[in-house]
């Protein structure tokens, strides 16, 4: 027998290095716009102006400013509106599309998550299109049937856009835990003489409290933290709430006054980290009274009887009102010179729209700028959130604990105070590698903001990874560095693929974050979208969000044909 | 090669205590079986030599090198020791074809491409797999994964190697072949090999000596021969072979070692045995069931060894009847070659053959 070769194992600290970089580099992205804000909000003037002193007269202005109890007022009434009308929608579609024998339950389904995958500005403009004070369906309504017309400019119009936005979340949640329910709890009740809508009543919905309860908290957080829906909406109508608060304070006033912005930006913090943990805290209730089954056993569907046709007609009308119409009538805004009723299509149709946005080259610019940005940030970010959770899930280093904290942290920064953030950050800081006012401040804020979804999408995969085949490849002579990069990360691919197009589709989608920090030279169509609709184009506008539609319609259907990855549930 | 030696090893799960001051030597090239139930400590032990997991307390060294020792805070990553270790999932890469997984180790140590292609082919042709060098692991059957690891774990000419489980995840017919080739190897490699397992027989089979672990700490050790026939508890024996037990007090004993027991109701029965047993005192005696026989019922001389039992039942096991008998509240097995008939059986036991432990505090069975 020859004498045994001695393992390899090349540099002994090059594994530390690694983990160390890595955990520096995440707390460094995650500090790196809320230190700003913090501190900004303890001192009396600007933060780039020389000679800070500390002071706590922010917080009492604040409270002082005129309309800022209305403004708090407004923002929760909207939150806890759409929160209610997206709980009951999902609620409610998720029992109908998910548990009864519902005509095309499977294909309404899918039709109904739709809204989930734009973003809020995109919808904003659709329901303007659709809804608005001249808009397609307001008009028909009016003007040819004469009924009573509707305002969309008050806090409840609001919350019935934002509540069917986020209708799709409660829907998934719901599905999910009706999906994983014990069959035998409603076979039970029906044995017991129950009729079909009693064991829903008594049965169904209750086992599904926790999930409403934690999607509830999950949309509550969300329409706070929306700015899409009052700009576009509550703004003309003078209705503030607190994103467009911090928004026309850090960005729209001629003199911002950057004391009262970032207290408001801390406060907001505050309030959203007390969600993040409420959710936290039911998402492990949850775990705890949902009722598991290991066997796949699929649950019986309710017979509706004779209420089938009537609910189906119903579920492809409100369908049609609140995801097709929206959508379709926008596109076909974007193909057109104008949309009426009374004007036949054909006579309208044009390319004229997209000639204009093209000629103008800070518009096409922010479409190269999208793309560019979110491809980078999806990339870098794909490979930063992989050694994170390779850190976390599968390394000994004494910090993993800490960094998993850090790397979900950004769930609870809101985009507007990320914005402001980083705004700050790079206002305060010596300009690092001259990234001011280009578009890789903007790659490493999106970056920072969808660690965790990234994470989420990742790390499942990872721990389903079996730890024989890393423990294999250290027994037999590689580090740990080794072990990631020739054995696990070979083997994450799909669910890397996952991450990236969920990355590239969310910083594609942005805009709340990137208004704070573009300049000339660095649009994306978030920011060129707010601009036109500002100067009153809508034509360009629905052509800039047709494109962001159809790239991001051409991702999701792209990653599920050929990856088979499943975006969102 | 050297001897591996551990001494005072201790590793703590939250309260649960999984190895508890465990010492043990293995000289090298020797084969030892780590046996034992689950949850024992077994496979913990073997995850602490390989580095895969970090004890509390005690010293790991092989030969001069020192892989873990608390008190000089040495902790040595594990691939810095050179251990081959067979998992019992086997772990291949899914993704690599076995060449691949097979060169893995080779390209870590820097081997020339020459000397690369000749040893993989070389442990392939020892595990007899050269023909399928450009397989996927999931176009492999369970034994043929199992033989890739073994290359994988070879190919490196690790200082000792490690065996966790190798053959649970084979089929019972697949186990016996790959039992068989695997002791063949044993004698080619001469390898100081430390083998975990729950299965009695590979123990008895392959082993130099077994270590039987219960709670943590060692049981018994030695050659798999003895362990079976001198169990030193009940656990022991329970855990090795099937035993059955029967509660006794002691009547009288002789110069001789001649010690008569009373057991069931009332029943006197004669044993040899060398414990000191002071009469009036109780013992368990541990009886395997084919050192049982069925006594004929016409033949009264021999007295020594011979009890009756009232027969429970028995079933057709295939070329015998399994006989379920019992002597007072205590449930025997035997076999039988024929049909047994009657409420009421004689039987046999070799008299030097029976296990006695003395006292009858109730014991841990599997």
């Amino acid at each position: 027998m020859q004498v045994g070769l001695s393992g390899g194992h090349p540099q002994a600290g090059r594994d530390q290095a690694i983990q160390y970089g890595i955990a520096v580099l995440t707390v460094a992205l995650v500090t790196a716009p809320l230190l700003p804000v913090l501190y900004q909000s303890v001192i009396d003037r600007a933060l780039y102006d020389a000679g800070h002193n500390f002071t706590l007269s922010n917080f009492s202005r604040l409270f002082k400013t005129e309309g800022f109890g209305e403004m708090v007022w407004n923002t929760l009434l909207f939150a806890a509106l759409t929160t209610l009308i997206a709980q009951l929608i999902g609620t409610f579609a998720a029992i109908l599309f998910g548990r009864t024998d519902l005509p095309g339950a499977k294909v309404l389904g899918e039709l109904f998550l739709w809204p989930i995958y734009l973003s809020a500005l995109v919808l904003s403009f659709g329901w303007y299109t659709v809804y608005g004070p001249s808009g397609f369906i307001t008009m028909v309504w009016r003007d040819l049937l004469q009924g009573p017309v509707w305002d969309l400019y008050t806090i409840p119009g609001m919350a019935v856009i934002a509540g069917v936005s986020q209708a799709p979340v409660a829907f998934l949640y719901c599905m999910a835990s009706a999906s994983m329910a014990d069959p035998s709890l409603e076979e039970a009740a029906r044995v017991s003489g129950a009729g079909t809508f009693q064991t829903l009543r008594k049965i169904t919905v209750p086992l599904l409290m926790p999930a409403i309860a934690y999607s509830a908290v999950l949309n509550f957080t969300v329409a706070l933290e929306l700015l899409a829906i009052p700009l576009v909406f509550g703004e003309p109508a003078g209705i503030m709430v607190l994103t467009t608060f911090l928004y026309s304070q850090g960005v729209a006033g001629i003199k911002p006054d950057h004391g009262l912005t970032a207290t408001a930006a801390a406060l907001f913090l505050v309030i959203i980290c007390f969600l993040v943990w409420l959710q936290t805290r039911l998402l492990g209730n949850t775990r705890r009274f949902v009722t598991l089954s290991g066997k796949a056993t699929r649950p019986r569907l309710f017979q509706l009887g004779k209420w089938r046709w009537i609910l189906f007609i119903s579920t492809v009308s409100y369908i049609f009102l609140s995801v097709i119409a929206p959508i379709g009538v926008l596109l076909l805004r974007a193909f057109s010179s104008m949309l009426s009723p009374m004007v036949p299509l054909i006579e309208v149709l044009t390319l004229s729209n997209f000639e204009a946005l093209f000629s103008e080259p800070i518009y096409s610019r922010s479409v190269w700028n999208s793309l560019l940005v979110s491809t980078v940030a999806g990339l870098l970010g794909t490979l930063l959130i992989a050694l994170i959770a390779l850190v976390v899930h599968r390394s000994e280093f004494r910090f993993r604990d800490l960094l998993h904290y850090v790397a979900l942290f950004p769930r609870a920064v809101p985009g507007v105070v990320a914005g402001i953030g980083f705004f700050y950050a790079v206002a305060a800081l010596p300009d690092l590698g001259g990234i001011r006012n280009t578009i890789w401040i903007l790659v490493i804020a999106f970056t920072m903001r969808y660690i965790p979804a990234g994470f989420g999408a990742v790390a499942p995969m990872l721990m389903q990874v079996s730890q024989d085949l890393d423990k294999a490849a250290r027994v037999t002579g590689a580090d740990w560095w080794t072990a990631c990069s020739r054995i696990l990360i070979p083997l994450m691919r799909p669910a890397l693929v996952a991450c990236f197009t969920l990355l590239f589709i969310s910083c594609f989608k942005e805009y709340a974050t990137a208004i704070f920090i573009f300049a000339p030279g660095s649009e994306v169509i978030g920011t060129s979208l707010l601009h036109l609709w500002i100067q009153g184009e809508a034509g360009l506008v629905a052509a800039l969000a047709a494109i962001q539609i159809i790239v991001v319609g051409v991702c999701v259907t792209v990653a599920r044909a050929i990856f088979g990855v499943k975006l969102y549930g | 090669m050297a001897e591996l030696v551990i001494e005072g090893l201790t590793r703590r799960f939250a309260e649960v205590l999984a190895v508890n001051q465990l010492s043990l030597q293995v000289s090298n090239g020797e084969f030892i079986t780590l046996l034992g139930p689950s949850g024992c400590g077994k496979s913990t032990t073997l995850a602490s030599i390989a580095g895969l997991d970090r004890p509390e307390e005690g010293l790991i060294r092989l030969g001069d090198k020192v892989f873990f020792d608390s008190t000089n805070d040495v902790y040595l990553p594990p691939e810095a020791r050179s251990c081959g270790l067979v998992f019992q999932s086997y772990a291949l890469w899914p993704h690599m074809t076995v060449k691949a997984n097979v060169e893995f180790p080779l390209i870590l140590r820097s081997v020339t491409s020459l000397e690369m292609k000749r040893r993989v082919y070389e442990v392939l042709e020892l595990v007899e797999m050269t023909a399928f060098i450009d397989r996927y692991p999931h176009q492999l059957s369970g034994g043929q994964q199992q033989r890739v690891a073994l290359a994988r774990t070879l190919v490196y000419q690790p200082d000792i190697l490690l065996l966790d489980e190798p053959l649970s995840n084979l089929d019972a017919k697949l186990r016996d072949r790959a039992r068989l080739w695997l002791a063949d190897l044993r004698t080619k490699l001469g390898l100081t090999t430390i083998y975990v397992t729950h299965d009695q027989i590979e123990a008895l089979a392959l082993s130099d000596r077994i270590v039987l672990m219960q709670n943590g700490e060692i049981a018994q050790a030695g050659p798999p021969q003895e362990i079976y026939e001198r169990p030193s508890s009940p656990f022991v024996a329970d855990f090795l072979g099937t035993t059955n037990f029967i509660h006794a007090k002691v009547i009288s004993k002789d110069g001789t070692g001649t010690t008569t027991f009373e057991v069931g109701s009332m029943q006197p029965l004669t044993l040899k045995t060398s414990h000191s047993l002071t009469p009036g005192s109780t013992a368990i005696l541990a009886l395997r069931p084919e050192h049982i026989r069925i006594a004929s019922p016409h033949n009264h001389a021999q007295s020594a060894g011979r009890f009756r039992a009232v027969i429970k039942g028995h079933a057709y096991v295939g070329g015998k009847w399994q006989v379920t008998a019992a002597i007072g509240s205590d449930v025997i097995r035997l076999d039988s070659g024929t049909q047994i008939t009657g409420d009421e059986i004689d039987l046999i036991v070799e008299e030097h053959i029976v296990t006695v432990f003395p006292g009858t505090k109730s014991f841990e069975t599997v």
